[in-house]
């Protein structure tokens, strides 16, 4: 088993968490979704993004309509819906959980050491 | 200077040059496969993908006339990342974790396919060479000793090539090698396909170029001067690094030698197979195929004569056209692919299709010969005695007499068995002149004639009908007795193998003259002197208790 592959399940995981709290704080298309999230360190490279966001608006998490730009192509922004909202407060509670158990765990470990 | 390409990404308008087209086609048809697991999702993630590559670029763009080349689809494909990025587990680690066992067991199972990139002829033995991991040139001499030593490698290449698929997917291909199949493994054989097929061109064109100009230089002697090149590189590699090269230099001369020995091997099979169906053919709608052999089975010439099946001749005619025709058509097929190894095979379908017609021709055809066979399975006898009065003879004559109207030649010395013939009272019959004469001793004071008729059928009983039908006769004018050199059959009998035996008894001190007619009808006939058959005619005879006692042979 690769470290590099571990590491990218743990932060795919996370990842739907945090596109979901991106499109909570205002609509955005993906390039802003994208630079917040790289901004935050969040994704190395982009082409993760994509599928997810695709499959995201597939199970109507997400909606999203077309928008002019006058510098490049037209951008696709997207919003969160009812259900969106619903699923990232649930989300919201099992991500404070998880952190609240991997710190408790990790501090039990420092403390040994 | 790169030729460049219009594109439309995303809905904008952008300027390309190739080599980064290339490399920007290949980059979003890997991802493209990538993301196959999800075929509705797949275009709209492309689209997205696209509309994102589009306005990176038009970032980079300040100018609309600008050429977008190589290196800004590199820097395009850092920022989205290797394909392998695109890949969304969608179960997490259970998901995760079977992929790799997956992968897992491909790497170790390969198939079997037919290589198409690496082939001399059908690409079956780098086909099998990738199976067991060894290399191509080893399966084919192995093919060379079998095809020349043992002469089955010929079919068993026949036989694999056709049931063998070529690898045509990148997935098949990497299943053949052994590769595990997935995206990593895809995008690198894609990445040496590409290299391979431009250093094949670059190679090809420098040959191209180098051998014009050998023969610019030189044009009268060209031949030697290859000839001469082809050595000093043998040289030369043998030097540098050894055995390893100097073998492999050998395979590549005994492989060109292959090939131009398989090219005229193609030249002959074309040549060879066209004439062969084009006779079939011809020999189909006008005399019979069997006439293309040069077989004189006339009795095929009638439904009724043999066949009891009544089958109709073209039917057996079509069947040994498909029997031999097939063959020779997979034979045409294998020529062509020799000469060109760009030749379209008519598709698996076809071929299975021919090998079941061929097979069920053979069936057929076994099942008709057995059918046929079973029909001479019992002998019968049919035996006649009948009294002659040659009590008043001195010296009696036997003689052969024969029917020019049913002989072209002379038939008592031309004995070649059945035909068919038109008789006076315009019936057709079964002639034959499978007759056997015989001069006995009787053990009465009485001459008789015994006729014993033979043949064969399906069951005693029949077999007995059909001698019985055999129609014979002799007669005895004034002191010489004529026997027909031949017996005639109903037409509707069918030819069954039918024999006559004739056998005249006489009694002890009879003089008889055979005469020459007899010579080759004459079968065992006893004698004091121990003569052979064929040297008994023309001569006197008496009879005696031990045989025929010669009365005016050299006693020597």
């Amino acid at each position: 088993m690769k470290i590099e592959n571990t590491k990218a399940q743990m932060r795919k995981g996370v990842l739907e968490y945090c596109i979901l709290t991106v499109l909570n704080n205002g609509d955005a298309y993906t390039s802003e979704i994208l630079t917040q999230l790289k901004g935050a360190k969040m994704i190395v490279v982009e082409g993760t993004i994509y599928p997810l966001l695709t499959r995201l608006k597939n199970v109507g998490l997400l909606n999203y309509r077309w928008e002019e730009s006058t510098s490049g192509p037209p951008r696709k922004y997207y919003a969160l819906t009812e259900n969106g909202k619903l699923f990232l407060k649930g989300l919201e509670s099992t991500w404070n959980d998880l952190v609240a158990a991997v710190n408790l765990l990790t501090q039990n470990k420092n403390t040994k050491s | 200077m790169n030729k460049t390409i219009n594109i439309n990404l995303g809905g904008l308008f952008f300027h390309i040059d190739e080599v980064a087209f290339q490399k920007l086609k290949r980059y979003l048809d890997t991802i493209r496969r990538s993301l196959s697991d999800d075929p509705k999702g797949r275009d709209e993630i492309i689209t997205d993908i696209e509309l994102r590559i589009s306005e990176l670029l038009s970032e980079k763009i300040k100018d609309p006339r600008q050429v977008i080349n190589e290196h800004d689809i590199d820097e395009v494909i850092t920022i989205m990342g290797q394909p392998e990025d695109y890949v969304f587990e969608d179960e997490g680690y259970t998901e995760y974790t079977k992929t790799s066992s997956r992968s897992y067991q491909s790497y170790n199972s390969r198939k079997l396919f037919r290589d198409g990139d690496d082939k001399f002829v059908g690409g079956v033995a780098s086909g099998v060479a990738h199976y067991f991991g060894i290399d191509a040139i080893w399966v084919r001499l192995l093919w060379l000793v079998l095809t020349f030593g043992a002469g089955f490698g010929f079919i068993l290449y026949i036989i694999l090539w056709i049931l063998l698929p070529e690898a045509k997917t990148t997935a098949e291909k990497l299943q053949m090698e052994g590769e595990a199949v997935n995206i990593n493994t895809i995008e690198k054989k894609i990445r040496d396909e590409f290299q391979d097929v431009s250093e094949r061109a670059k190679r090809g064109f420098d040959e191209v170029s180098g051998k014009v100009k050998e023969s610019f230089e030189d044009a009268s002697n060209t031949v030697k001067e290859s000839f001469k090149d082809s050595k000093k590189k043998v040289n030369k590699n043998q030097i540098k690094s050894g055995t390893q090269d100097f073998i492999d230099v050998i395979g590549k001369i005994i492989a060109t030698l292959f090939t131009i020995v398989g090219k005229f091997v193609g030249i002959l099979l074309i040549i060879v197979a066209l004439s062969t169906l084009v006779g079939l053919t011809v020999g189909l709608f006008t005399a019979g195929t069997l006439d293309v052999f040069g077989f004189d089975w006339f009795w095929l010439e009638d439904a009724n004569f043999m066949n009891t099946a009544g089958l109709p001749v073209w039917t057996v005619s079509l069947g040994v056209l498909l029997l031999v025709g097939i063959p020779f058509l997979m034979l045409f097929f294998l020529g062509m692919f020799i000469l060109s190894s760009r030749t379209k095979s008519p598709g698996r379908v076809t071929w299975y299709v021919l090998l079941g017609l061929w097979l069920i021709t053979i069936i057929a055809l076994i099942v008709f010969g057995v059918k046929e066979t079973a029909n001479f399975a019992f002998d019968g006898y049919h035996t006649e005695n009948q009294n002659i009065n040659i009590v008043q003879v001195d010296t009696l004559r036997v003689k052969m007499i024969d029917n020019q109207d049913f002989s072209r030649a002379d038939n008592l010395h031309n004995r070649n068995g059945y035909k068919r013939v038109m008789t006076d009272d315009n019936s057709d019959k079964l002639y034959s002149n499978a007759v056997r004469l015989d001069i006995r001793l009787s053990d009465t004071d009485s001459s008789f004639v015994k006729i014993r008729k033979e043949a064969e059928g399906i069951n005693r009983i029949v077999a007995q009908e059909n001698a019985k039908k055999i129609e014979y006769q002799y007669n005895l004018t004034d002191a010489t007795l004529n026997f027909n050199g031949y017996f005639l059959t109903e037409l509707g009998t069918r030819f069954r193998d039918q024999v006559l035996d004739v056998s005249l008894y006489v009694p002890e001190g009879k003089i008889i003259y055979i005469d020459d007619s007899t010579r080759s009808f004459l079968r065992h006939v006893e004698n004091t002197n121990n003569t052979y058959d064929g040297d008994m005619p023309k001569h006197y005879y008496k009879m005696t208790l031990n045989g025929l006692d010669c009365l005016d042979c050299d006693t020597n």
